[in-house]
């Protein structure tokens, strides 16, 4: 045996025992993470001791081991609660449930993904058995909550399959110990009182897309049959009012959203977009970036944008809602809610692209008209251009087999951060996912090479952008105040 | 165009992965010998596919790299999702041992 110097003993003693660290600098600051994601913001000096010296201050270093950064001190307690709530995902089936009742629209949206068809082709309307049956091997799935999504198209043009689905969602429901929500993704074009009557007697939540002021909403949505701005915006004021004024009702009304997607004309108007949603009394906005997918993919040229470009928009944009939350005004964005919710909560967000693994069959499901299932929609996307490759069954199979196929098993091993080399030492790996489906049509890999990925640097970008907003402690005030006790959001 | 690469450097997974993603890809050929791989490149602009093809096969050999540094925590996760949502319990192989 060899006894150790006692100076030198005493050395290792102090020196601080540092877990597998992730860092990124942004501007003077350097954020750093660990796997059960807490995270801290250091400035260079800090930095500099922690990672060169080994040595910090009492402060910092009790800092560092309350959040589980030094191996020594590690309290397994909370650390493991802290990883669980964060990943909560990974302990049930997929919970959302995406049903493509018809593919037929009267919108030509110049980035729509879903491969609408004009409004005679009801070839593409999903029979009320294959819903049923959508509907049945949803119940399978081990999630203590599922969300079932009517998308298009436009699905209220298939309204007797729309309408008998929901009300055979609910007859399950009595006999099942889940939690069930239902949405539908509507334009309101051929929305009508009785319609609108059932689906709030039915708990359904209503969403549509607003993607700003009137010219730019029509240019982007485009209706020739009507003034797409205007039958939104006049079905909004219906739904909200109807929110707005329930009382003794056995029913719940749930106030209405809209989903708004950036194309390379809303680009110059942040400003006119959120004031938008405030004045239609949305308090709660969702800037999605374009995906290059679908029609969008074929129209890149004239309607895309780089990284760039949108995260300048980004910027601009939450700065601008900061600073009307700061003059009393409540409005939120919804990627930054699911952000703040994984970074301060350690929550799930239910945002199923943003996971690890991602939630391809095993956190979202979509049916297809037809009877096909795949593991997203952007998966039925690119099956509808002709590559079936995330096909992961039919409405006939098990849902046993529709799981275990070898597509869902493929793309969570893809999407797996821990195999992604870029991703596995990135500082925001705790909070992030990739998509192989974006990756597949990007890349054409579904394995993705994250350093030239499009999307890889809008989420870094939007990161770093909250990050950067956090260090101010009057926005860390309203963030907070955005994520405090806010139920789980399903997107 | 005739290359050769090392198997110890680029193995032969890599540079078929590589050859599926590049564009122009199905002009090459890859034979595995022992301990090398060959790389036959039949068109005109060879060299820049054999260029495209090793900047991807550094990228694929990189990422394989990494799945087996970090197998273990990587399987661990995948098999935590899968068995969830399959809804079955792990086989434990060591029940009933104390």
């Amino acid at each position: 045996m060899t006894s150790k110097k006692p100076g030198k003993k005493n050395t290792a003693k102090n020196s601080l025992d540092l877990i597998n660290i992730r860092w990124r600098k942004i501007k003077n600051k350097f954020i750093i993470t660990n796997d059960f994601g807490y995270y801290l913001s250091l400035n260079q000096k800090e930095f500099n001791d922690l990672i060169y010296k080994n040595k910090v201050s009492e402060k910092l270093k009790e800092e560092l081991i309350s959040k589980g950064f030094i191996k020594t001190h590690m309290d397994f307690d909370d650390l493991f609660s802290r990883w669980k709530n964060s990943n909560s995902y990974l302990f049930w089936g997929p919970s959302l449930h995406i049903l493509v009742t018809t593919l037929r629209c009267n919108h030509k949206c110049v980035y729509c993904q879903s491969q609408a068809v004009g409004i005679s082709n009801d070839k593409t309307d999903m029979p009320t058995s294959i819903a049923k049956k959508s509907v049945d091997i949803a119940f399978y799935s081990t999630a203590p909550v599922l969300t079932f999504e009517f998308q298009g198209g436009e699905p209220l043009y298939n309204w007797e399959t729309v309408s008998k689905a929901i009300k055979y969602i609910r007859e399950k429901e009595k006999n099942s110990d889940k939690k069930i929500n239902i949405s539908i993704v509507s334009n309101f074009s051929v929305m009508d009182e009785k319609k609108a009557k059932f689906l709030m007697e039915n708990e359904v939540s209503i969403c549509t897309s607003l993607d700003g002021p009137e010219k730019l909403h029509n240019k982007n949505r485009i209706y020739t049959q009507a003034n797409s701005y205007r039958e939104t915006i006049k079905w909004l004021k219906y739904f909200n009012s109807m929110h707005d004024n329930q009382t003794n009702l056995s029913y719940r009304i749930f106030k209405p959203s809209a989903l708004t997607t950036i194309s390379c004309d809303s680009l110059k108007y942040h400003k006119e977009i959120i004031d938008e949603f405030v004045k239609n009394d949305l308090n709660t906005i969702f800037l999605r970036p374009l995906s290059p997918i679908g029609f969008a993919k074929k129209m890149w040229n004239k309607i895309g944008y780089d990284s760039k470009s949108f995260l300048k928009f980004y910027k601009d944009s939450l700065n601008y809602i900061l600073s009307l939350n700061k003059k009393g005004i409540d409005i939120k964005e919804k990627t930054a809610i699911m952000l703040l919710n994984k970074i301060l909560n350690a929550k799930d967000s239910g945002f199923v692209d943003l996971r690890c693994p991602c939630g391809a069959g095993i956190g979202q499901v979509a049916y297809n008209h037809n009877g096909d299932i795949y593991t997203c929609d952007e998966g039925r996307m690119v099956g509808w251009e002709g590559e079936d490759i995330f096909k992961i069954g039919t409405v006939k199979d098990s849902y046993k087999k529709i799981i275990n196929s070898l597509t869902t098993r493929t793309c969570a091993i893809t999407s797996n951060l821990e195999n992604q080399f870029t991703c596995s030492r990135c500082a925001y790996r705790p909070y992030c996912g990739v998509c192989p489906v974006i990756n597949y049509e990007s890349q054409n890999d579904i394995w993705g090479n994250n350093l030239s990925s499009e999307r890889c640097k809008i989420f870094m970008g939007i990161f770093d952008i909250i990050f950067e907003l956090m260090e101010d402690p009057k926005n860390m005030e309203i963030f907070n105040s955005w994520v405090e006790d806010k139920k789980e959001i399903t997107v | 165009m005739k290359y050769e690469t090392f198997e110890d450097l680029y193995s032969y997974e890599a540079l078929n992965i590589a050859k599926n993603i590049i564009k122009d890809g199905e002009s090459v050929v890859i034979t595995k010998l022992k301990n090398k791989n060959i790389i036959n490149i039949d068109c005109e602009n060879s060299e820049k596919i054999f260029k495209e093809l090793m900047n991807e096969a550094l990228n694929q050999q990189c990422r394989i790299d990494l799945s087996k540094k970090n197998f273990k925590v990587s399987q661990m996760i995948i098999t935590k999702a899968l068995i969830s949502a399959l809804g079955e319990e792990p086989k434990n192989k060591k029940r009933g041992r104390k």
